[in-house]
């Protein structure tokens, strides 16, 4: 037993030594990791460029590094490598309601801010002292379900509220998809003249998502509106559309705004697309995290708004801010 | 449909599997048609394989895993694999977006478009001259280098579009993408002809014998005095260029090349070589084969939605043809003496 004191003793006064120098070092630049749920996307690719711009202005550090595919499997090593290099804070979008809650404790554990963005991990309310992930100080993102109401306004509007229509979606599981799926059915109940057909996964393959709306259509010719949920689903059903050769007849909203989609709706093949403000969530965020390591509270939640993107709007340049670009 | 000499017995139960390895391919798609068309006039009283609107979309559907599947098919026949041609798609398709829109104002409309074509048709030999140079030259297993390049390619792709999709917009390209010539629509017809020059390569030209003979047995080609070593390579050219003209066909099908245009595809592109009738070990297969292998998954898939089933069982169904499919072949050579795949 003593003879493990004298080293324990060792490495107490050691530590007792460093401390003090780390605290101090506290004043210096503030280091902040952002994860985006996969980095080939222009969603999380603005979400950096809006972050890079709160970093830049507040003197922080910001690492940007993800998985090239939205799935757990390939996002915890990128985490567990980020969480190895000891950041102040950690801005996440986490690809799974439950499989990243263990991972990210480990990075909680490791005196860590995490704050989750986008995405959340258990059922997105933290701090409430139940529930084994409320740990994150906070999470920004836009209100999914609040945007999948808004395309079905929109919709409900482009086909003057009677017909058939149907979700365009990627799979089952991803919370942002899933509530703006969520969200657009609840809306669309309100328009008793609309029906809402089964929802069509496409695994994010644009040609699957072009061929599912041709079937759909040949089955029923009514066919008046479709929502792509997210990108690949939205620009599918428009080519689907296309070869169906009832462009103008099926309406396509779509979801997130990236140039290709802006174009799409120039040129009349989608209707509307309903446009986060990713740039203002990667702002929020580092803000978030800088407030919280600088010793101010933070709230838990912070919701970031839509833009509705039209043929009408496109060019203002009030609207042409939230187009997605890097 | 099988190349391999089977020897003759005498009885009509192997005649009969025989004629059923054969066919099955063709069976499999008749009985698809057949049941769709009875389940929608019973529960829809619609038609399904008599509406050409259902045909076309089909078609329409199958032309980029068959694209990618064409080049797959001969580097199956020689008993290799290609895993790189779903990134060597998107590769490709944005190579053309890129420099379709980087010429535009230099060339006009259809000037950049011809540019394009050539850039990313010559752009795509690179990954398959790799390809070919690793396996043939320095032998290292298809499966490795070409998983290799999958990596490469891919992150290639995404670092040229800055890791979104690249919009393309040209008055003629999205004419050609989504346009009909004589009520076919144009990129199926682009389709069919790649299909006939493939067909009548394998088939008619003594380089397709040399294929089926590298894959029958490499060894016995080298002693024929067959160049293996540039033969291969070529195949692996001959799949990315097919890989690279699928990338073209879906810029100008969705106005926007895409990194990740042909990552869901590659699976879909060995089904639908297997299920056409190509052994994984070599040796065999057929181009028509495959057209109707792709046929088959694009008829599964696009039925089912039709038909209004939960969208998961499009898996199982696949996943069920192609298990089918191998065990007809298998029991058939196994009773008729031919090449068995388990050695």
């Amino acid at each position: 037993m003593k003879k493990c004191l004298r080293p324990a003793l060792l490495i107490l006064t050691l530590c007792a030594l460093v401390t003090p120098c780390w605290t101090r070092a506290a004043d210096k630049k503030y280091t902040v990791a952002l994860i985006p749920g996969l980095t080939t996307d222009a969603f999380y690719i603005t979400m950096h460029r809006g972050a890079q711009a709160a970093a830049d202005a507040l003197g922080v550090e910001l690492i940007f590094q993800g998985a090239p595919e939205f799935n757990p499997v390939q996002q915890v090593p990128v985490l567990n490598a980020i969480i190895g290099r000891k950041p102040d804070a950690i801005l996440i979008a986490p690809t799974d309601k439950t499989q990243l809650i263990e991972p990210l404790k480990k990075a909680a554990a490791a005196g860590i801010a995490v704050i989750t963005v986008d995405t959340f991990i258990g059922d997105g309310h933290y701090q409430t002292g139940s529930g084994d992930a409320d740990f994150p100080l906070s999470y920004i993102a836009s209100d999914n379900i609040l945007g999948g109401q808004i395309a079905a306004r929109a919709l409900a509007k482009a086909i003057d509220d009677k017909g058939k229509v149907y979700v365009s979606n990627v799979k089952p599981g991803i919370s942002t998809t899933d509530q703006r799926e969520q969200g657009f059915k609840e809306e669309m109940k309100k328009h008793s003249n609309i029906t809402v057909l089964e929802t069509q996964f496409n695994d994010d393959d644009a040609n699957k998502a072009a061929s599912q709306l041709q079937s759909v259509y040949a089955r029923n010719p009514d066919l008046a509106g479709v929502f792509g949920a997210n990108l690949f689903s939205a620009v599918g059903a428009a080519a689907g559309v296309k070869q169906a050769n009832a462009t103008g007849k099926i309406k396509v909203a779509a979801f997130d705004a990236p140039k290709s989609i802006v174009d799409q709706i120039k040129s009349g093949e989608i209707e509307m697309t309903i446009a986060q403000h990713p740039a203002e969530i990667g702002y929020y965020g580092i803000m978030t995290a800088y407030a919280h390591l600088t010793g101010q509270s933070v709230p838990p939640l912070i919701g970031t708004g839509f833009t509705v993107i039209d043929k009408k709007n496109a060019d203002d340049p009030a609207v042409k801010k939230f187009i997605y670009s890097d | 449909m099988d190349t391999l000499p089977v020897t003759e017995v005498d009885t009509d139960r192997i005649s009969w599997l025989t004629w059923l390895a054969a066919a099955r391919a063709w069976l499999f798609l008749g009985i698809l048609f057949v049941a769709f068309e009875v389940w929608a006039q019973l529960v829809y009283r619609t038609t399904f394989l008599f509406n050409p609107f259902n045909v076309q979309s089909i078609a329409v559907f199958a032309v980029a895993p068959l694209l990618l599947a064409l080049g797959q098919t001969l580097v199956i026949i020689s008993g290799g694999i290609d895993l790189s041609v779903g990134f060597t798609m998107g590769f490709a398709a944005v190579v053309f977006a890129h420099c379709v829109n980087g010429t535009l104002d230099a060339l006009g409309v259809f000037g950049s478009l011809l540019v394009g074509i050539i850039v990313a048709l010559v752009a795509s030999i690179v990954p398959g001259l790799i390809n070919g140079l690793l396996i043939a030259r320095l032998k290292v297993p298809p499966f490795i280098g070409t998983l290799g390049m999958y990596g490469v390619a891919r992150g290639i792709a995404f670092l040229l579009a800055g890791g979104t999709t690249v919009p393309v917009r040209n008055s003629i390209l999205a004419g050609l993408g989504n346009g009909s010539l004589f009520g076919f629509p144009i990129i199926v017809l682009v389709t069919i002809i790649i299909v006939a020059v493939m067909h009548f390569v394998l088939l008619q030209s003594r380089y397709g014998q040399h294929v089926y003979a590298i894959g029958g047995s490499r060894q016995a080609s080298l002693r024929a005095g067959i160049n293996v070593e540039r033969n291969t390579i070529v195949l692996y050219v001959l799949s990315a260029v097919c890989a690279a003209i699928g990338g073209i066909l879906y810029t100008a099908r969705f106005s926007a090349g895409a990194a990740q245009a042909g990552e869901p595809l590659l699976l879909d592109s060995i089904a639908a070589v297997v299920i056409g009738g190509a052994s994984l070990f070599g040796g065999s297969g057929t181009i028509i084969g495959t057209v109707i292998g792709a046929l088959i998954i694009a008829v599964i898939q696009y039925g089912l939605v039709f038909v209004n089933v939960e969208p998961f069982w499009q898996f199982v169904a696949v996943g069920v043809v192609i298990v089918i499919s191998v065990l007809v072949d298998q029991s058939q050579k196994r009773l008729g003496g031919g090449k068995v795949d388990e050695e």
